[in-house]
């Protein structure tokens, strides 16, 4: 029988044994702890190459993403840290299961498709090329192993791996919602639909971008567009302040519609024409444009403070500025417009009927506000000159911070080269059928607005002179000052 | 009415004229595109993105990118002056700067994302960096040609000769092969043991290294000290095969300076600065003192050569290669740091098409521009050795046709 003391003395001795090993384990929890993280960093960008192939009842996605992007689980390693290839399989799919399959969801026609099948896993050089085309891809998944006794460092390998999922009919129209963005701090997802009628869309997220759909309807693709139109005109600070630089002096929607019609037009021109690839893609366009954004909004609001200006004077300046705005919204939408489907003009259209949409709802809020403001807080002209000013000083410093961009940029001027020149014949021939047609207009029509002084009989100066007659008209209807 | 008659047909005629004009010029501009075509590039200023840290880039003499477009770079911290290291001094004598680690990793943005090396246990790391290269499998691999006296801090008049960074024989007589995190993983060679260019342990003064995925082989230009190519299994170590100039057994005899108006010269000159593989399997040599390049099949036998800037004397005009990223690679880009400047290559030929950089410190400028790398966009970039210490991009802006035979700078175009 033991005695009370050596039970005691036992317990204590179990008992520091205990604190013995809960020391050595936090001990070694710490020192491993941080190698531990070092290793399962997440990594600062993920490239995913991703293929969606609907074929008959069965759809297949076929994606590659680099395996140190699957953080929590283990693959089986040997030597000096090279991927144990002979056992790896079992790892492979259950790292494409838990950080890919979950985390994808493919619609037909907006029914959720089931949990999809592993057909194949690979392990893959990160310098492989196949993932340059389907067939390609798939040949190099569905091909032969990496040997066995090939030496490579488990986070530098790709995981190639290939999903089915049963679908109703290829024809269906497929939505993809990628959520992948947890790979890495930024992921990048490149991925191509190979639709059956051989025509190849491909697109290119960052992030998440939310449901995506493959093939849209243009009701589909141009309610998209609304969207973003709306939502980047209320995101862009730039556009708002510009939009309360022409607010400020004429706080009447009416006197506001042929400035805003003119700022609408002139941005959907040249919104338009880069979406045709016909703006510069030198590197210092956009550090320009955003640097004319700016001046733009540092003029508007140095015209308010000097005051006395015309709607018509400020309807021609808006048109200029509104053509460099254009340029502008399409650096915004340049990743997007992979969302048109085949609806690349309808889209662009939506896009700026959305921006349209927005402007409106600010000007709606903004000019009442400007009123109460005006009547109950500061006289007009003081307000007008205070406002404008808080909107100069704030313009003129991001006018010097994207000037100082620019500046960074030396020009040289190009060669003069005949297909240069040619390019810009064109662009002369389509300025000169413009005026032409304007003229022609003016000529034709030049009883429409009879509040007006006539046709001039200085060919074009007539359609400035219409729009002074319409402006005269507004003045008139509004009772209101220019 | 009969003015507007008249403004009618003004209009008309303008048009009609236009039309015929651009019509005969696009006919021209066809007929110049289907001649000569080269690819275009446009210097970016804004890259990379300042360090952290107060961190400064010395003589940066290495550059790689790797399968996910990352940049790699490698530079010698120690070739900055002594007040440039400030920051580094104990205590510190100002608030900048300091040496960045030597080697750098920066994403397609050029945020730097990655950063390591220096001396560590198992390995000698190069008293005197030279070249970085990641491989297929993504490990990297550096090299040195740094001399017994550059193990201590190099002294100002050894900074400011690349090719001999030290004043003893060569020390940096290895390769090492790390992670892209860092970790170590392999040596080949060790400093101050090679026995000349029929070492089969040990290297001098290796400058470049790359590895052939069809047959897991590292070839490695070597050298600084030695005259060949020499090819090893990429990961056991073992030196396989390794040649000269011409395929021939490579021989260490001193052949002088370079002479232009000499015969082509039998052997390599110090340094053999590059070897690189193309999809087709020929192998390119840098031999940049004879400025010329050498082609080789890559069991060595020797297939043919072009002479660059003949009458280039010094440091020589063939520095680093890189090989367009089209799948045929058409193209060779050539960085001459005598000449400052990167010509570009048509590699079926090896005639040269065009060049382009001038001698300076602005963006698109040269000093010393030493190696030079291609993402899969077919952006170059580019590092600067001796006072240069910098790396700079090219973005590519599509094919244009050849109008000049050399560019000068390229800084970005007015609109057309």
């Amino acid at each position: 029988m033991k005695s009370p003391a050596s039970d005691s003395s036992s317990a204590a001795c179990s008992k520091s044994r205990r604190h013995l090993w809960i020391s050595i384990f936090i001990a070694a929890l710490v020192f491993l702890l941080p190698h531990a993280l070092l290793a399962h960093d997440i990594p600062n960008d993920v490239t995913v190459q991703a293929f969606v192939k609907p074929e008959g009842p069965k759809l297949h996605l076929l994606l590659r993403v680099p395996l140190n992007a699957m953080r929590d689980t283990e693959f089986p390693e040997r030597g000096a840290g090279y991927l144990d290839l002979a056992r790896v399989d079992a790892s492979l799919r259950e790292a494409a299961m838990v950080w890919i399959a979950d985390a994808i969801e493919i619609d037909e026609d907006d029914i959720r498709l089931p949990n999809p099948q592993i057909l194949e896993v690979r392990a893959s050089f990160p310098s492989d090329k196949s993932f340059a085309s389907y067939e390609d891809a798939y040949a190099h998944v569905t091909g032969p192993r990496l040997s066995n006794d090939v030496q490579v460092y488990w986070n530098q390998v790709m995981l190639d791996v290939l999903f089915e999922y049963p679908i109703h009919s290829d024809r269906s129209r497929f939505s993809i919602h990628p959520g992948l963005a947890r790979l890495g701090l930024q992921v990048i997802t490149a991925l191509r639909f190979l639709p059956p009628d051989g025509v190849v869309r491909a697109f290119e997220f960052v992030g998440d971008p939310g449901l995506v759909r493959l093939d849209p309807q243009w009701y589909q693709a141009a309610l998209n567009f609304v969207k973003l139109g709306f939502f980047h005109i209320l995101d862009g600070t730039d556009h708002l302040l510009f939009l309360f630089c022409l607010v400020i002096p004429f706080r009447s929607l009416r006197k506001l519609i042929p400035v805003i019609t003119a700022f609408t037009v002139a941005h959907s021109i040249t919104l338009i024409a880069s979406a045709y690839n016909l703006a510069p893609d030198f590197l210092w366009f956009p550090p320009l444009i955003e640097t004319l954004i700016a001046m733009s909004i540092v003029y508007m609001a140095l015209e308010n403070i000097v005051g006395g200006i015309g709607v018509q004077r400020r309807w021609m300046i808006t048109f200029g500025f509104g053509l460099v705005h254009g340029f502008g919204f399409s650096f915004a939408l340049r990743q997007t417009m992979q969302f048109a489907g085949s609806h690349l003009l309808t889209s662009l259209l939506s896009f700026n009927i959305g921006v349209e949409l927005g402007q409106l709802l600010v000007l709606v809020l903004l000019i009442p506000l400007l009123h109460a403001f005006f009547r109950y807080a500061v006289a007009e002209r003081m307000g007008t000159i205070i406002l404008s000013a808080l909107v100069a000083h704030t313009g003129w410093h991001w006018m010097l911070d994207r000037g100082a961009r620019l500046a960074q940029f030396r020009f040289a001027w190009p060669a003069l080269t005949a297909a240069m020149l040619a390019a810009a014949m064109h662009w002369l021939m389509a300025m000169l059928i413009v005026v032409a047609l304007m003229w022609y207009v003016a000529k034709r029509w030049p009883l429409k607005f009879p509040l007006g002084q006539g046709p001039s009989h200085d060919p074009l100066a007539t359609s400035a002179t219409q729009f002074h007659s319409v402006q005269q008209g507004l003045e008139t209807e509004t009772g209101g000052e220019i | 009415m009969k003015r507007n008659l008249y403004i009618g047909l003004v209009f008309s005629a303008l048009i009609v004229a236009l039309g015929v004009g651009s019509t005969v010029l696009e006919k021209r501009a066809a007929v110049e595109a289907a001649g000569v075509q080269a690819p275009r590039f446009e210097v970016d200023p804004m890259w990379p993105k300042p360090l952290p840290n107060h961190w400064l880039l010395g003589m940066t003499i290495g550059v790689s990118v790797d399968a996910q477009d990352h940049i790699w770079i490698i530079h010698r911290g120690g070739s900055l002056e002594r007040m440039e290291n400030y920051l580094a001094a104990n205590p510190p004598a100002s608030e900048c700067c300091m040496a960045a680690p030597p080697v750098l990793e920066f994403d397609e943005e050029g945020n730097l994302i990655g950063h390591w090396g220096g001396p560590g246990q198992g390995y000698d790391w190069p008293a005197s960096n030279h070249g970085i290269t990641v491989d297929y499998k993504g490990n990297v691999w550096i090299g040195g040609n740094g001399r017994t006296a550059a193990v201590a801090p190099p002294t100002q008049a050894a900074a400011l000769n690349e090719s001999q960074p030290g004043s003893g024989p060569f020390n940096d007589n290895m390769v090492l092969k790390f992670t892209q995190d860092g970790k170590f993983l392999m040596q080949i060679g060790h400093p101050g043991q090679s026995k000349g260019s029929n070492d089969l342990e040990n290297l001098k003064g290796p400058a470049k290294m790359f590895v052939d995925k069809d047959a897991n082989e590292l070839y490695v230009a070597d050298g600084y000290g030695n005259h060949r190519v020499i090819v090893f299994d990429a990961d056991t170590g073992k030196a396989k095969r390794y040649w000269g100039a011409y395929g021939h057994k490579p021989d260490d005899t001193s052949l002088g300076p370079y002479n232009p108006d000499a015969p082509p010269a039998p052997q390599f000159r110090n340094p053999v600065h590059c070897a690189e593989i193309a999809n087709d399997g020929l192998l390119y040599v840098c031999d940049r003192v004879n400025d010329r390049i050498q082609v080789f099949k890559k069991d060595g036998t020797f297939v043919k050569e072009t002479i660059i800037a003949k009458r280039t004397l010094g440091d020589g005009s063939v520095w680093d290669i890189a090989f367009s990223k089209d799948p045929q690679q058409k193209y060779i880009f050539l960085a001459d740091g005598s000449n400052e400047k990167v010509y570009i290559i048509l590699r079926d030929t090896l005639e040269i098409l065009t060049s382009f950089g001038d001698g300076g410190r602005q963006p698109g400028e040269f000093y010393a521009v030493h190696s030079i790398a291609t993402d899969s966009k077919g952006n170059i970039f580019t590092t600067e050795t001796y006072r240069g210490q910098r790396v700079q991009k090219f973005v590519y802006k599509g094919m244009a046709p050849v109008t000049k035979k050399d560019q000068g700078v390229l800084w970005p175009k007015k609109a057309s």
